[in-house]
């Protein structure tokens, strides 16, 4: 169990995201303009109807404001590791004594902790003043704790998977100088499915499908925690979020198998 | 001796323009990959709007097509004004790094000289784009095809000049990547949605400090009612942006400081 | 007539200084702080047409912000300069046609490119016709020797190569007043003979009038008639080359080394160095003729070495520094060429 040195590599990385402020302002910038101009344009969209496929305008827009964390919160990892498999920082790293998805995953996750408590906090205050309190979690204030822990395990799940999705991809990068295109048609596959809009809107069949990728559970399935809150279908949520992170671990190893053994025959 | 001075300056674009060509063609996987990133995105949005407007009919006053033909223009514009100016985005890092001297020691017009030396072939995409929507558009035509031209000139000038003027701020404070980049990046964002969206108070900001409503806004109007005769008004406002920008940058050069830092031309 | 006059010539930068201490970013907001640096106060001198004029300092002295007023590049912030007739500052377009200029940390050449299509890109910056432009550039080819250059991206070029490019590249449009900053800097001893070379036959062949600024001496010996020196933003010396070897010559160098240890003593001079066998003296031949000193330490014992050479350049900046500004200049000078 190499546990502790796993946790000194979360906080060493999350320390130094935190030294300088001006890390975060690019991204809360784009993310609050982001929230703004959304929040308008559901404003526009609701404009004669209370709702649209069970949802509220206010549960829109804080679905929206949940739902694009993970991008801008758990986001930049393939750019961070393309660059490393290509310089050939990524080889180098291949004989240290340590499990290399579990230490990039501490180091990469971990340091990006800031910037989703950054982004998560950005998020709530700019949705407060634009459409007021969220709705409620129905319960009391139980039901609000709850909610909140629930949301930050969905929250946490979701920028694992986010990682080890980006892992698995840019490891590609073994075999494929211009990885690039690969990481696009993922990203926009994320953009599109669960995070513009709730897969709800989608058109039904689309919708049924979405549910069998793993790209509601970046986006939609903590928005649903948050803006939908039961505790049984956020545990339910909760639940298949976990499988689609025991799968990614699965496909990131043998990603990191196949690459590792291309490495000690090409020699990096 | 010197009459043709139009004649010189277009001689001085082709000859920079063939020089960029050149130094980028050993990019052109980047280019590939870039284009394909750009129709992907533009492609992720129009799938966004398609849903949204599929389930309520048109959003701030525009219906996909008005969407989707806001995106092409803004789209040709941008591509057009990195393609003519591809220095607009770096002029601020010129400006900070002290690189604008080779410019200076030249006989062109110091902005014009900094923003035509180079061109962004990335942008070729872009340009592309905003045709591929209008002949996706139904009823095209040639007229439709002729006014498309005439609104993207406008609006290519003013983003050049919007960006050139974002950029200039380096000329006063220290730094000035971070407020140049956010000014480029509301223009940009606030042009792709719908203007009906957008409160009374905001909106004045949209027609001057961030001019998307000359970029995406009035262009709009003008192509849905064919109204050619406004035309030359948006030409107007495009030439004013233009000379705001070109004073702005000259107020800034007798500030210029000329570090010296070792650099090249890339 | 004088190609290039400065009049009170002087450049105030203003700098903002990041405050200390706490709350530090939210009092630059209020008020920010400054500091004013005076980079060159009030310098007065003139180049006559077909001049070579040296131009030296150390670094920070202010000889970088003045040739960049000179071309038009920084506004002056009192004072003015002419050049050809015309105001750098005002008319820095009209001025750019008949000047050329190499600041050997910029390069006017592109990088990825090969030096070939930089010359027709500048030929059309300078508006040079085709034809003019053809037969320019193949004199330039020929004389400084770019035939395998031309066609290599420049990326690919060694610094002395590059060099002569970027001074080719500067001559495209037949300069009159050449302005060099640096040419040579980073180069080695054969490269930086080329250059000094192509500089004279330059102003010999052509009449070009050149003002260099540099750190190497041996690039002003070699190519300067005149030289200004500018310390602190101010002119401490204006004189002929001549002039100033002259008081260089009057101070020599006398090394020896003997075959065994040796008293060296000598009445009314110390060693600048000394070992128990050999020792360095400095010697004003004014006041000590240099005959007499030779003979004085060949009398000592068994010479095996004695050699005699003049006083480095350097040095002699350096004590005017020490004569005009103090002790403080003369420190200044020491630390910044260690």
């Amino acid at each position: 169990m190499r546990a502790r040195l796993y946790s000194v590599a979360a906080s060493t990385s999350l320390r130094e995201r935190t030294m300088y402020l001006g890390n975060f302002t690019a991204s809360m910038l784009t993310y609050g303009l982001f929230v703004f101009i959304f929040s308008r344009v559901w404003a526009g969209a609701y404009a004669g109807r209370s709702e649209i496929a069970g949802y509220t305008q206010s549960m829109a827009v804080w679905y929206f404001i949940v739902a694009e964390i993970t991008s801008f919160g758990f986001g930049r990892y393939f750019w961070g590791l393309s660059r490393d498999v290509k310089s050939g920082q990524v080889a180098y790293q291949l004989g240290r004594p340590y499990d290399f998805v579990a230490y990039n995953y501490a180091e990469r996750v971990g340091g990006s902790l800031a910037d989703a408590a950054v982004i998560l906090a950005e998020g709530l205050a700019v949705g407060f003043l634009l459409v007021g309190t969220p709705p409620s979690a129905g319960g009391g204030l139980g039901a609000e704790i709850l909610r909140g822990g629930l949301l930050a395990v969905s929250l946490l799940l979701a920028g694992s998977l986010n990682f080890l999705l980006h892992f698995s991809i840019s490891l590609t990068a073994f075999w494929l100088e211009e990885n690039d295109a690969f990481y696009w048609v993922y990203q926009k596959l994320v953009l599109v499915v669960g995070t513009l809009v709730p897969i709800e809107f989608l058109p039904d069949t689309v919708a049924a499908a979405a549910l069998w990728t793993p790209f509601p559970y970046l986006s939609w399935a903590p928005a649903r925690v948050f803006v939908a809150f039961s505790p049984a279908d956020a545990l339910s949520l909760i639940a298949r979020q976990l499988a689609w992170v025991a799968f990614a671990v699965l496909l990131a190893r043998a990603v990191f198998s196949l690459s590792s053994r291309r490495v000690a025959l090409n020699g990096g | 001796m010197r009459k043709w001075r139009l004649a010189a300056y277009g001689r001085f674009m082709a000859a920079a323009f063939a020089a960029n060509v050149k130094s980028v063609i050993e990019y052109r996987v980047n280019f590939l990959v870039q284009t394909f990133g750009m129709m992907l995105n533009n492609a992720a949005f129009a799938a966004f709007w398609a849903v949204l407007i599929g389930r309520t009919g048109a959003v701030g006053g525009y219906g996909f097509q008005d969407v989707m033909f806001v995106w092409g223009l803004v789209s040709t514009a941008f591509g057009l004004a990195h393609i003519l100016a591809g220095n607009v985005r770096q002029l601020g890092r010129i400006i900070m790094e002290g690189s604008l001297d080779v410019y200076l020691l030249q006989p062109k017009d110091a902005l014009l000289n900094v923003l035509l030396s180079k061109t962004d072939v990335g942008a070729w995409g872009d340009l592309l784009y905003g045709f591929v929507v209008l002949g996706l558009l139904p009823g095209l035509s040639l007229e439709r095809l002729a006014l498309f031209c005439a609104l993207a000139v406008p609006a290519a000038v003013i983003f050049a000049s919007a960006f050139a003027m974002a950029e200039s701020l380096a000329f006063f404070m220290g730094n000035s990547q971070g407020i140049a980049g956010a000014l480029s990046e509301f223009l940009l964002s606030f042009s792709l949605y719908p203007e009906g969206v957008f409160g009374k108070g905001l909106r004045w900001v949209l027609y001057s400090l961030v001019p998307s409503g000359f970029v995406a806004f009035v262009p709009l109007r003008v192509f849905r009612s064919m109204d050619w005769p406004l035309v030359p008004a948006l030409w107007g406002v495009a030439i004013v942006y233009a000379v705001l920008a070109r004073a702005f940058f000259g107020l800034g050069l007798k500030r210029y400081e000329s570090g010296n830092r070792m650099d090249t031309r890339v | 007539m004088a190609a290039i006059v400065a009049e009170n010539l002087s450049k105030r930068f203003i700098l903002r200084v990041r405050p200390q201490g706490r709350f530090a970013a939210l009092r630059a907001l209020v008020r920010p702080e400054r500091r004013i640096v005076d980079a060159v106060k009030g310098v007065n001198f003139s180049v006559d047409e077909g001049e070579v004029v040296a131009f030296l300092g150390p670094n920070g002295a202010g000889k970088s912000t003045t040739i960049k007023m000179l071309t038009g590049i920084l506004t002056p912030s009192g004072g003015g300069a002419r050049v050809l007739g015309l105001d750098p500052a005002r008319e820095r377009k009209r001025l750019a046609w008949s000047i050329g200029s190499v600041f050997g940390q910029k390069s006017q050449l592109w990088f990825h490119l090969p030096p070939a299509d930089s010359f027709r890109l500048l030929g059309a910056v300078y508006e040079v016709e085709p034809k003019l432009l053809r037969e320019r550039t193949g004199a330039l080819v020929e004389r400084f020797g770019l035939a395998e250059l031309m066609d290599v991206p420049v990326r690919k070029l060694s610094l002395g190569q590059r060099i002569r490019c970027e001074i080719a590249a500067s001559l495209i449009h037949a300069p009159r007043v050449l302005f060099l900053d640096e040419p040579t800097i980073g180069l080695d001893v054969v490269a930086r003979k080329e250059i000094r070379r192509l500089i004279e036959e330059l102003n010999k062949r052509d009449g070009v009038t050149v003002f260099l600024t540099s750190h190497d001496m041996g690039d002003i010996e070699k190519v300067c008639k005149r030289a200004v020196i500018i310390h602190h933003g101010e002119v401490v010396v204006d004189e002929s080359m001549k002039t100033l070897k002259h008081r260089a010559l009057s101070r020599k160098h006398v090394g020896v080394r003997y075959a065994r240890p040796t008293s060296m003593d000598l009445p009314g001079l110390s060693p600048l160095k000394r070992t128990e066998q050999s020792a360095r003296y400095e010697v004003d031949t004014n006041r000590h003729a240099l005959r007499d000193v030779v003979r004085a330490l060949a009398e000592r014992g068994e010479l095996v070495d004695i050699t005699v050479e003049d006083e480095p350049l350097e040095n002699v900046i350096e004590q005017i520094y020490a004569a005009r500004s103090g002790a403080e200049a003369a420190a200044v000078t020491r630390g910044g060429s260690a």
